[in-house]
């Protein structure tokens, strides 16, 4: 152990007016020093810290990226469903219209057809009464032409006292 | 004592005996020691307490870490491609270590680790050497390549050597950068810090005049505490570059 002892107890600086940075009698105790906490910190950074900062990072990143993905499953779930609902939509609409158009066409043909009938029913009833009033008329005339022989008989045998026959009176009467 | 600006660079011994020796060499508990075992566990303990994994909204501290893990990835990514990131333990070690010894450093009355050549020096080699080990496993003699740029064959008289000088200096030019930035940003303080003393000390007028002096060590604290980081992204993406070349070679397009 040849110590110089350069540095032996005090805490003065071992020369005195001296750059104390190129000072070599403290290189062995800075490099060292240096060594050792230099190999403490790499290890340490080495098998600890680093790849827990590492894991930290990639664990965000993957739960960030997995939301992400989930964000965009959801919205194009929500964009199917959207689809989907506007494809059932437009469906049940041309059903209805489908629908209405058909109950349209029935109703038409029922109003058609009723009233086919009640024109039917009309013209029937319209004939009859024709009839019926050309059969009254027919009637109302025989009618007349009775009374007035009947009428012309009755003047006859008042003024002449003669008794006419009905042919006869009839055929005046015609005439 | 806070007179010389070089004073708070000294590194000495917290306690009288020596930890140990290592080849004759007595190895001393020292302020820089404490400072380095403070980094060492609080960066350690951060990164591994601060995260829980499976929290899907982190806390502040722990976007902090999350945010230092993605930046040191993304930079070796970009910076040395995708087989860069089997360097990610190590890169980001060396991000963690330099930039907690420099924000550290800021602490009044601490200790800046980096303000020491020996301790930059170190970890530029340390890059170096990881650096030639890769290029010699991964390309074998072929590694060697890399000091032979596309060029005809009389201008690589030139260039052969200018390469290897420069691939010779980068472990100079790496540890000097850091430790010459935080050497002088901390001796500026301290060199304004003197003024606001000796301002303050002398009475009268003067010590009104004191307050130049503070407000500018604010703007250099600010100024400090930007190249702090800095320094520490600088020293990362040079390690990622030197990385790539180990990796790739020249092929570029």
């Amino acid at each position: 152990m040849a110590d110089e002892a350069p540095h032996t107890a005090t805490t003065e600086a071992p020369h005195e007016g001296g750059f104390p940075p190129f000072d070599t009698t403290t290189f062995p105790s800075q490099i060292f020093w240096l060594v050792v906490t230099f190999a403490f910190l790499f290890t340490v950074l080495w098998k600890v810290a680093g790849p827990r900062i590492n894991g930290a990072i990639t664990q965000r990143r993957r739960a960030i990226n997995g939301a992400i993905a989930g964000a965009n499953a959801a919205r194009g779930e929500a964009e199917a469903a959207e689809a989907a609902y506007r494809t059932a939509l437009a469906g049940a609409r041309a059903r209805a219209s489908a629908l209405a158009e058909e109950n349209r066409q029935a109703l038409n043909a029922e109003v058609a057809r009723a009233k086919a009938e009640a024109d039917e029913k009309a013209a029937a009833a319209m004939a009859k009464a024709d009839a019926d009033i050309a059969a009254t008329r027919e009637a109302a005339k025989a009618q007349v032409s009775v009374a007035a022989r009947d009428t012309a008989i009755a003047i006859v045998a008042h003024l002449t006292g003669d008794q006419v026959s009905p042919e006869d009176a009839a055929d005046a009467v015609k005439s | 004592m806070a007179l010389n600006p070089m004073e708070q660079f000294t590194v000495r011994p917290l306690f009288a005996e020596p930890v140990l020796h290592i080849a004759g060499h007595p190895i001393y508990f020292t302020n820089q020691s404490l400072l380095m075992v403070i980094v060492a566990l609080a960066a350690s303990l951060f990164l591994t307490l601060a995260v829980k994994p499976g929290r899907l909204v982190p806390t502040r501290g722990q976007s902090m870490a999350e945010l230092s893990y993605e930046f040191v990835a993304n930079m070796i990514h970009s910076a040395s491609g995708e087989d860069g990131l089997k360097f990610f333990p190590f890169v980001f070690t060396l991000f963690i270590f330099v930039l907690c010894s420099n924000f550290f450093g800021m602490v009044p009355g601490s200790f800046t680790i980096t303000s020491q050549i020996a301790v930059t020096f170190s970890l530029a080699l340390l890059v170096i050497a990881l650096v030639i080990v890769t290029g010699f496993v991964k390309h074998g003699i072929g590694f060697l390549k890399l000091f032979v740029p596309h060029a005809p064959w009389y201008l690589l008289i030139l260039l052969v050597p200018i390469e290897v000088i420069s691939f010779l200096t980068r472990p100079i030019s790496l540890s000097v950068r850091l430790f010459a930035n935080m050497l002088a940003g901390h001796t500026m303080l301290a060199v304004f810090g003197g003024f606001v003393v000796s301002l303050g000390a002398a009475g009268g007028i003067f010590t009104g005049l004191a307050i130049a002096p503070m407000l500018l060590i604010i703007a250099i604290m600010l100024l400090e505490l930007l190249v702090a980081f800095l320094q520490a992204y600088v020293f990362a993406i040079l390690t990622c570059i030197y990385l790539n070349e180990a990796l790739h070679l020249h092929d570029h397009h």
